[in-house]
């Protein structure tokens, strides 16, 4: 499918890229930011892309080439080791998949390495960037709210990890601490721009494992015996606004879900645990037994599949693998509602229900 | 079940000790080389979570060629140090028992 290949974060290499010369050698001259490029970078991160940094200088270079070109870099990997491992590492630490990462650079030995070591990173040469702005995976079809200010939301992320580096207790503690607000509500016709993004941009909390369209969802709102619903996230750092939804279908006592997705910026902070414990909650108050999860079991799912795992989902034991013969495709999960589940922590608020 | 096959030498100890040299190595927390085989490795205990477990059960693809996530649908195995070891162990140990097999057969 062709959006499931959009680029979320370039990684940039910086001598004779984004820089016109080699920083080093041109001390104590610094080169000036390559005019094009930054203007293609300034572009993409007006599309919701962000950028980052892998370069073979110390890390005064990464800092340089923020203020020559104007751009927020929300990682810088400046070292001698492989690009490849930088490019990990960046995406690690931004919690996406480095499926989801470009490069560019002008050497093609270290494009020739990532490419083998990554393949599913976008490789480009300098000129190659120079149009990527006309190109499919750069150009998301609808641009946010959210997207424009996921630069600094990268980087208010960042402060929160220091913090709780810092933070001497619990994890719950530490999202006690942070003011985090967690509220769960039934989605409006403005929403469905927002929820259509994730559910393009979600790769590793995304249940259908697929997008869907906008007119799609618009259609879901309206119909009988199903729900769209949105999670927002916010805490003294930052507003993250919508980072989750999930679509409901209410069947007699069996309640499914044929979506349910959050964004990787949200991981950690108990998001998909409180949907998921709310989620079994109504249903039990609808008089439901069960609640089915249908979910891709992959490498990328296992994520969603921890999740689940914790929230007291099983798969179906006539799904179960044995030694040897492992399980790929779509399985469900489900929730027997007859068992004790735990109460929705206090930061979660779902206006309209008691 | 058989016993180990004449190639395999990798103990529980010995997997645990690698498990908890990755735990460190994923988490960056260099104490959890001394997590006991009863610790649980989600809440309370050593406390991964989405993207730590992530990360780690893809170390131990890389490390032991077991794909945990693909063979245990409810990620069980991730309950304890001690449980991932012993289902490491297992699997480590029936895929030598399959080559050795699948060696002597084509003799």
């Amino acid at each position: 499918m062709s959006t499931a290949g959009l680029v979320k974060c370039v990684v940039w290499d910086l001598d004779n890229t984004l820089l016109r010369g080699t920083y080093l050698e041109s001390l104590p001259d610094r080169p000036p930011a390559d005019p094009g490029l930054a203007s293609v970078a300034a572009e993409l991160g007006r599309r919701g892309i962000v950028h980052a940094i892998a370069t073979r200088n110390p890390p005064e270079a990464a800092e340089y080439a923020a203020q020559a070109t104007g751009c927020v870099f929300v990682a810088a990997e400046c070292g001698w080791g492989r690009k490849s491992e930088a490019l990990a590492r960046i995406a690690a630490g931004l919690d996406i998949s480095v499926d989801t990462l470009a490069f560019v650079d002008d050497d093609p030995y270290e494009r020739a390495e990532v490419g083998a070591a990554l393949p599913g990173v976008r490789v480009l040469s300098p000129e190659d960037a120079a149009e990527a702005v006309g190109w499919p995976e750069f150009s998301p079809a609808d641009v946010t709210e959210e997207a424009r200010h996921r630069a600094g939301l990268y980087r208010q992320r960042h402060r929160r990890q220091q913090a709780e580096q810092a933070f001497a207790g619990t994890h719950e503690d530490f999202l006690r601490a942070c003011q985090t607000e967690v509220t769960i509500a039934a989605a409006g016709p403005a929403d469905v721009p927002r929820l259509h993004e994730l559910s393009e941009r979600t790769s590793q909390f995304n249940s259908a494992g697929h997008g869907l369209p906008a007119e799609s969802l618009r259609a879901l709102l309206g119909a009988p015996d199903t729900d769209v619903m949105t999670v927002r996230l916010r805490d003294r750092f930052a507003d993250d606004g919508l980072v989750g939804g999930c679509v409901i279908n209410r069947q007699d006592r069996e309640w499914t879900v044929p979506l349910l997705m959050m964004s990787c910026r949200a991981i950690g902070r108990g998001v998909i645990d409180s949907l998921l414990t709310w989620l079994s909650g109504r249903a039990a108050g609808h008089g439901a037994a069960a609640v089915q999860v249908p979910c891709p079991v992959s490498e990328r799912s296992v994520p969603l599949r921890l999740a689940l795992a914790r929230a007291g989902f099983r798969a179906a034991a006539d799904q179960a693998a044995s030694p040897g013969r492992p399980v790929s495709g779509r399985i469900v999960f489900r929730s027997d509602l007859g068992a004790p589940r735990p109460a929705l922590p206090d930061w979660v608020t779902v206006p309209g229900e008691a | 079940m058989t016993g180990p096959g004449p190639g395999a030498q990798a103990g529980v100890g010995d997997v645990a000790g690698e498990l908890r040299r990755l735990l460190a190595a994923t988490t960056g927390r260099p104490e959890l080389a001394a997590t006991t085989l009863d610790t649980a490795l989600f809440g309370g205990g050593v406390g991964l979570d989405s993207l730590t477990g992530t990360l780690l059960l893809r170390q131990v693809r890389q490390r032991f060629g077991v794909d945990v996530a693909a063979e245990d649908l409810n990620l069980d195995a991730l309950a304890t140090l001690g449980t991932l070891s012993a289902f490491v162990c297992d699997r480590v140990v029936s895929d030598q028992i399959v080559s050795d097999r699948s060696v002597n057969g084509g003799a």
